[in-house]
């Protein structure tokens, strides 16, 4: 998995890996607009850049194997890499990405990964990773699914 | 772009708040999700069901590389059975197709028998080709799912083997003192 620069386009190697309890200390609600430590108890992973500690984003899980669903609870780029002046691209994407390779291993032809954006951005999200509408809940399931797991995960 | 677009960009990439408020809210969710979900997969596809199934075959795989397993369990054989099912009706059509006879699959997949190195060749090259309609996979991860295994069960068994190989193995003096 890769994110590019976007001052330069180099390409760089990233790593989505689980948040340990200590990562909490660094992240502030001023930098992953959110209060992530609300999210402790459940499945959070980081995206870092290969072998580096700073993290770039991050993702809270919930895996439903009863509706062969991961719902995506909490999702976050970090301020540095939103709106013009944002160093790296993509950040978002591979988050999306990795959670529907936990959907794919865990249930196959089956997975699904949903998430609730507000309706303001919803469109975004529908465009960008060519998600289905149902009612304010957006998802992505197979055929699609596996189009964005090859788009992403690559070396 | 207008500004009005670059704000939904710049709120969309700052994140989403998916998280259900209340317990009637995700179950409302749930069943209009699961029905919506249920009338698209009536129209999928062999081949693209086919594809999910191959991707998930590789995801396992890769994720059984990543760490040590000790257990029981014959990963080689599980994996060839779950690819053998995802791709052919008939076990004996993928026997043929590599060129070795049902018996002697049967006999790998239930691991009464050692893959020979030629039958994972033959493997490597019949993934080389399914797999170049599905996805990224490496050939050779077939051959590291082998070793792979072949470590963990030797160094999981120790306590089996060490004792009695121990006793045929000597050092000379000059090497330790």
């Amino acid at each position: 998995m890769n994110i590019v620069e976007i001052s330069t386009g180099k390409i760089s190697p990233i790593e989505v890996l689980p948040v340990e309890n200590k990562d909490y200390k660094s992240i502030s609600k001023t930098r992953y607009f959110f209060d992530w430590k609300e999210e402790r108890k459940e499945e959070v992973f980081k995206v870092v850049l290969k072998g580096q500690n700073d993290i770039l984003g991050l993702v809270s899980i919930e895996r439903i194997p009863t509706e062969w669903r991961v719902h995506i609870r909490l999702l976050t780029v970090s301020k540095e890499h939103v709106g013009n002046g944002k160093v790296f691209e993509n950040i978002a994407g591979n988050l999306i990405a990795y959670a529907a390779k936990i959907a794919v291993a865990d249930f196959g032809a089956l997975a699904c990964v949903s998430l609730r954006p507000k309706s303001s951005i919803a469109q975004h999200y529908i465009k960008k990773y060519n998600m289905n509408v149902t009612g304010t809940t957006l998802s992505i399931e197979v055929p699609e699914i596996v189009d964005l797991i090859n788009q992403y995960d690559h070396d | 772009m207008t500004k009005k677009q670059n704000l939904i960009n710049d709120e969309s990439e700052y994140g989403v708040d998916s998280r259900y408020k209340t317990s009637k809210e995700r179950e409302h969710d749930a069943v209009n999700l699961m029905q919506a979900r249920l009338e698209r997969m009536k129209n999928l596809t062999k081949e693209q069901i086919l594809r999910a199934k191959l991707l998930q075959l590789t995801l396992k795989m890769e994720s059984y590389l990543k760490d040590p397993v000790y257990d029981h369990q014959n990963h080689f054989a599980d994996f060839l059975q779950t690819y053998i099912d995802a791709i052919y009706s008939k076990r004996s059509e993928f026997a043929k197709d590599i060129n070795v006879t049902p018996v002697f699959l049967s006999q790998v997949i239930n691991s009464h028998r050692e893959p020979k190195e030629e039958f994972i060749l033959k493997l490597m090259i019949h993934s080389e080709k399914v797999f170049k309609y599905v996805g990224s996979f490496q050939k050779k991860t077939w051959l590291q799912i082998y070793f792979h295994e072949k470590l963990c069960d030797t160094m999981a068994s120790q306590d089996t083997w060490k004792p009695e190989i121990e006793k045929q193995v000597t050092f000379t003096a000059s090497i330790v003192k």
